[in-house]
C-alpha cells in the first residue's frame, strides 16, 4: 500500500509534463538572473498576483477563454486533425455574436443564447472551410486553417471599421452591446465576481469528457485521430467525422469569441480582438499541456491563465516584464515535447529491435505529442 | 579472403524481454548459413547487433580471430559486413545505379560521374547473375528487382559477408530460385551468407549449415546433410508441429459473394482489375494465388469498400454493394482480415480492447442505451484474448506491446468473432511464427466448416493450397486459371503465376 503510494509519487515526479514545468520554470529562473532579476521574489510575486485576492478573480475570468480554446483543440487534436484556425474561427464567430447581441430584441435570457449560438454557427461554418477543403479537395487542413485565420481577420477588420462600425468613434469598434445583451456576472467565490461563462466553459469539459470516454463516436474519432486506414476499415465514416469534429471545434471558438464581447468588453474593438485572439494558440499550448484531456485541460488552463495574470503583477512589484510569462508558457511546451520526442525515439529504436516485423514509422500523429 | 565469424555470449535485453541470451555462433567463411526460429526468438536483434545497429549488453563479436567492436552500420560496412532488410531502403525516385552507388559515388573532376556509375553497377550485377537494368528508376521495378538491387548495394560496398533478413517473402517460387542461385554463386566466390529464415524447406535447401534460435538462445547447430525439417521444427518450437490439413470437402451453400466483371483502377490511374468475376459459397475456401502487383490487392479492396469500382458489381450475401460503405459491407456479412495488420488491421497506441471492440462499436453487446458500458469493452476483450490466445498481461496494454504474431491474432479473433457470412483473409499468415501459422489455419479452416465462405488470398502456395476448396490464379488484374488443389502441384500454380501457362500452350 505505502509502497504503491510511494510509487505514485514518484511517477508524477517523472512525469514528463511535471517535469517540462521544473525545466520551464527553472530555465525562466535563468532568464530572470540573467537580466539582473531576482528569480525567487518573480516567482513568488507571479504566483501571489495570479492565484491571491483579485488576482484568482482575474485568472478565473482570464481562464474562460483559454480553457474553451483548449477544448476547441482538443476536439480536433483527437481525431488527429491539426486546426490551427482557432484564432480565425474565434475572431469571425465574436464579430457575428455581438452583432446579434447588438440587434436582436428582447430579455437577456433570449438574446444571449441566441448570440452565442450566432457566434457558434459562424465559427463552425468558418472551421468547415478548412475541413471542407481537406475532404473535397485534399487541400490539407493544417494549411488552409492556418491561412483563413488571416483572412477571418481581414474580413472582420473590415466589416468593424465600415458597415458594422460605431459613426464617430476615433478608433474601429462597434457601438456597444445594449445591457440585456450581456452575460451576467455573478459572485462565485467571495471578493469579487466573475463572469457566468465559466460555469458553461466548465460544464462543456466534463460534456467533452464523457464523450470522449464513453460515447461511440468518441471512440470512433480517437481512431480516426490514431490512424485514418485502420478507422476505415473498420466501418468509421472518416469524412463525416472530419466535417463533424471541425464543426464542433470551431463552433467552441465562435462561443469563445462571442464571450469575450459580451461577456467582457461589451463592444467589438478591432484593436483588442486582434491582440485578445492570441488566445487561440495559449489555448493550443493548454490542450497540448494536457495531452487533450479535458479535466487536465482545466487545471492547465487556470495555471496558464494565472501565469499571466501573475505576470502583471510581477512586472508592477519587481519590474520584470510581463512578457516573462508567455516565455515560460512556451518553454513548457518546449520543453514537453522535446522530452517526447526523446522517449519515442528511444521506444521506436527498441520497438525495431525486438519486433522484427514492427511497424515502419507510425504514422505522424499530432496533438498527441 | 573472408574471415571468419564468431559471436560468442551475445546477450540483449529490452524492458521485460531477454531478445538474445548469451548466444554463440560460428559462421565459417564462404558458407551460407542458416538462422531459423520463430518470430520473437532473437534472429533479427543478434543480426541487428552484428550490423551496429544495436549494442550487446553483454559479449562480443570476433572476425578474423580479431576482437571486434562495431557501433554503427557503417563501421559494420569497413568491415566487409552488408545488410539486406525484410523492408528494402531505397530512394524510389532515383535509378538503381544511383541507389546502388550512393555516398560512394565515383567521381571525375568532383562530379558524379553517372555514366561510369552505370557502367561498375552493370558489370556488378552481370558477375553475379542478377539481372538489372541500372538506369531504371527504383520506384517503377517490382520487389524481387528490388531485392537484386539491395544485394547489390552491399556487394558495391565490397561486401563479403552478408545477411539477408527474410529474403524469399517477396518472391514467387521461380524468383525463388533464381535467388538460390544468386547466393550460391556469391558464396563460390568467397562470400559468407546469413540467411534469415523461417521457412524450412529454403533451408534444407540451401543451407550449408543451419543454427536455430528459440527465445534469444540457440538450442541447436545442425547439418542439413543430417536433419530432417521436422527436426529443425521441432527445435524451433520445443514441440511437434503437424501442418493443417484441409480435411474433407463440404458441399458448398449458397452464395456469399458474387463479384461480376469487376474493374478497379490502381496506382496511376492504370486498370489493376480487369473484368475479374468469381463466387465464394458458405462452406468452402476460395484461395487467389497471385504475385504481387497483380491485383489482387486492388481486388480485395473494392470487395471491402476501401477501393472504388470502376465498372462491375459486387454482392455480399443478397445485397448489392458495389459502391456501398464499408459500414454497409460489415452489416450485409463483410468481415476482412487485412494484409497489412500494422497500418490497417490494428492500431500499435491504442489498447488492445479498444482494437478489438472496432466495428463492434455500435453493437448492443458494448453499450448500455447510448454509451459504451466500458465494463462490457473490458469483459469483451478479455474473452476473445482467453478464446484466441492472445497472451498480454492486460487488456489496457498497447497493441504497440503485442508481438508480430499475438498481433496478428488481435484481428484474426476480431474478424472471426462477428461471424459474419463473408471471410476474406489476405496473406494471414505473413511474417507470424509457426505456432500462429497452425492456429490462423485452425481458425480459418473451423469458419468454413460452420458454414462461412472464405476468400484466401495469399503469396504462400503451400497456404493456399493446404487450405484452398478452389484455387483461383490471377495474373495482370485477371483470372487465368482455376485448379483443384488435390491434383495441381506448386510448380504448375507458379507457371499460372507468371503468365507462364498461356505461352507454354
Amino acid at each position: 500500500m505505502l509502497k504503491a503510494a510511494q510509487r505514485g509519487v514518484t511517477t508524477a515526479i517523472t512525469h514528463p509534463v511535471t517535469l517540462a514545468l521544473v525545466a520551464s520554470f527553472g530555465l525562466g529562473g535563468v532568464i530572470i538572473a540573467a537580466t539582473g532579476g531576482a528569480p525567487l521574489a518573480a516567482f513568488s510575486e507571479m504566483l501571489a498576483g495570479g492565484f491571491t485576492g483579485r488576482g484568482l478573480h482575474n485568472t478565473l475570468g482570464r481562464s474562460i477563454p483559454i480553457i474553451g480554446m483548449a477544448l476547441a483543440v482538443s476536439l480536433a487534436f483527437r481525431a488527429g486533425f491539426l486546426n490551427l484556425g482557432g484564432e480565425g474561427q474565434l475572431l469571425m464567430g465574436a464579430l457575428a455574436g455581438t452583432m446579434v447581441a447588438i440587434t436582436v430584441p428582447g430579455p437577456g435570457v433570449v438574446v444571449v443564447p441566441v448570440a452565442l449560438a450566432a457566434g457558434a454557427a459562424v465559427g463552425a461554418g468558418w472551421a468547415l472551410l478548412a475541413a471542407l477543403g481537406q475532404t473535397h479537395l485534399q487541400v490539407p487542413l493544417l494549411i488552409t486553417s492556418l491561412l483563413l485565420n488571416y483572412v477571418g481577420r481581414s474580413i472582420t477588420s473590415y466589416l468593424v471599421r465600415f458597415p458594422f462600425g460605431a459613426p464617430g468613434e476615433p478608433f474601429a469598434t462597434t457601438v456597444p452591446v445594449p445591457e440585456a445583451g450581456r452575460i451576467p456576472r455573478v459572485t462565485l467565490i467571495p471578493g469579487g465576481r466573475v463572469s457566468i461563462s465559466l460555469v458553461f466553459v466548465l460544464a462543456l469539459a466534463a460534456v467533452l469528457a464523457v464523450l470522449y470516454r464513453r460515447s461511440v463516436g468518441g471512440y470512433e474519432t480517437e481512431m480516426v485521430g490514431l490512424s485514418g486506414p485502420f478507422a476505415r476499415y473498420g466501418g468509421v465514416n472518416v469524412r463525416r467525422h472530419t466535417l463533424l469534429v471541425m464543426a464542433g471545434a470551431g463552433a467552441i471558438g465562435g462561443m469563445v469569441g462571442t464571450h469575450l464581447v459580451i461577456g467582457e468588453t461589451f463592444r467589438y474593438i478591432d484593436a483588442d480582438m486582434s491582440a485578445q485572439s492570441g488566445i487561440a494558440w495559449t489555448g493550443l499550448m493548454v490542450s497540448l499541456l494536457a495531452l487533450n484531456r479535458p479535466m487536465l485541460i482545466i487545471a492547465a488552463g487556470l495555471l496558464f491563465a494565472g501565469l499571466q495574470i501573475g505576470g502583471f503583477a510581477m512586472e508592477r512589484a519587481t519590474g520584470v516584464s510581463w512578457q516573462l510569462a508567455q516565455v515560460i508558457q512556451a518553454l513548457v511546451i518546449v520543453a514537453l515535447v522535446s522530452r517526447f520526442a526523446v522517449t519515442w525515439k528511444r521506444r521506436r529504436a527498441e520497438a525495431q529491435a525486438t519486433a522484427p516485423d514492427a511497424p515502419e514509422g507510425e504514422d505522424a500523429h499530432v496533438g498527441k505529442v | 579472403m573472408t574471415p571468419e565469424l564468431e559471436l560468442r555470449g551475445i546477450t540483449k535485453e529490452f524492458p521485460g524481454v531477454r531478445a538474445c541470451d548469451g548466444i554463440d555462433l560460428t559462421v565459417k567463411a564462404g558458407e551460407i548459413h542458416c538462422i531459423v526460429g520463430e518470430n520473437g526468438a532473437g534472429k533479427t536483434t543478434l543480426m541487428s547487433i552484428l550490423y551496429g545497429l544495436l549494442q550487446p549488453d553483454a559479449g562480443h563479436i570476433v572476425i578474423g580471430g580479431r576482437h571486434t567492436s562495431i557501433h554503427s552500420p557503417l563501421e559494420a560496412i569497413d568491415l566487409g559486413i552488408g545488410m539486406v532488410h525484410q523492408a528494402f531502403k531505397l530512394f524510389p525516385t532515383l535509378t538503381v545505379a544511383e541507389n546502388v552507388v550512393f555516398r560512394q559515388e565515383p567521381s571525375r573532376r568532383g562530379v558524379i560521374d553517372r555514366r561510369g556509375a552505370s557502367r561498375r553497377v552493370r558489370e556488378l550485377a552481370d558477375a553475379y547473375g542478377l539481372s538489372v537494368d541500372p538506369d531504371a528508376v527504383v520506384e517503377e521495378l517490382p520487389v524481387g528487382v528490388l531485392q537484386r538491387v539491395e544485394i547489390l548495394k552491399a556487394l558495391y560496398r565490397q561486401a563479403s559477408v552478408l545477411i539477408l533478413d527474410e529474403p524469399t517473402a517477396v518472391l514467387t517460387p521461380q524468383e525463388r530460385d533464381r535467388f538460390f542461385e544468386v547466393i550460391r554463386r556469391l558464396r563460390d566466390s568467397g562470400r559468407t551468407i546469413l540467411f534469415i529464415t523461417h521457412k524450412l524447406a529454403e533451408v534444407m535447401a540451401v543451407a550449408d549449415s543451419i543454427t536455430v534460435l528459440r527465445q534469444g538462445r540457440s538450442v541447436a547447430e545442425l547439418d542439413p546433410a543430417e536433419t530432417t525439417p521436422e527436426e529443425i521444427s521441432r527445435h524451433m518450437t520445443g514441440r511437434d508441429v503437424s501442418p493443417v490439413r484441409r480435411g474433407r470437402t463440404h458441399t458448398p451453400g449458397k452464395v456469399v459473394l458474387s463479384v461480376e466483371t469487376l474493374e478497379v483502377e490502381g496506382f496511376h490511374g492504370l486498370t489493376a482489375v480487369d473484368g475479374v468475376s468469381l463466387e465464394v459459397r458458405a462452406g468452402e475456401v476460395v484461395g487467389i494465388a497471385a504475385v504481387a502487383g497483380n491485383g489482387q490487392s486492388e481486388l480485395v479492396e473494392a470487395i471491402a469498400g476501401l477501393r472504388p469500382v470502376v465498372a462491375g458489381t459486387i454482392h455480399i450475401g443478397d445485397q448489392k454493394v458495389t459502391h456501398a460503405d464499408v459500414a454497409r459491407r460489415r452489416r450485409a456479412g463483410l468481415s476482412y482480415i487485412p494484409e497489412d495488420r500494422h497500418r490497417v488491421g490494428t492500431v500499435a497506441a491504442a489498447s488492445i480492447s479498444k482494437n478489438l471492440m472496432m466495428g463492434y462499436q455500435r453493437s448492443a453487446q458494448l453499450r448500455r442505451g447510448r454509451w459504451l458500458s466500458l465494463a462490457a469493452v473490458e469483459r469483451h476483450a478479455r474473452q476473445l484474448c482467453e478464446h484466441y490466445s492472445i497472451k498480454t498481461h492486460s487488456v489496457d496494454a498497447a497493441a504497440a506491446s503485442l508481438s508480430g504474431g499475438n498481433l496478428q491474432r488481435i484481428v484474426v479473433a476480431r474478424e472471426m468473432s462477428h461471424d459474419s457470412p463473408l471471410l476474406i483473409a489476405e496473406q494471414p499468415t505473413r511474417g507470424v511464427d509457426i505456432g500462429a501459422i497452425q492456429f490462423i489455419h485452425t481458425q480459418i479452416l473451423d469458419a468454413r466448416d460452420h458454414g462461412r465462405g472464405v476468400l484466401l488470398i495469399s503469396a504462400e502456395l503451400n497456404e493456399i493450397q493446404a487450405l484452398s476448396s478452389r484455387i483461383l490464379v490471377m495474373f495482370e488484374g485477371r483470372i487465368v486459371a482455376e485448379l483443384d488443389p488435390d491434383t495441381v502441384d506448386e510448380a504448375d500454380i507458379g507457371l499460372h503465376m507468371t503468365g507462364g501457362a498461356k505461352v507454354g500452350a
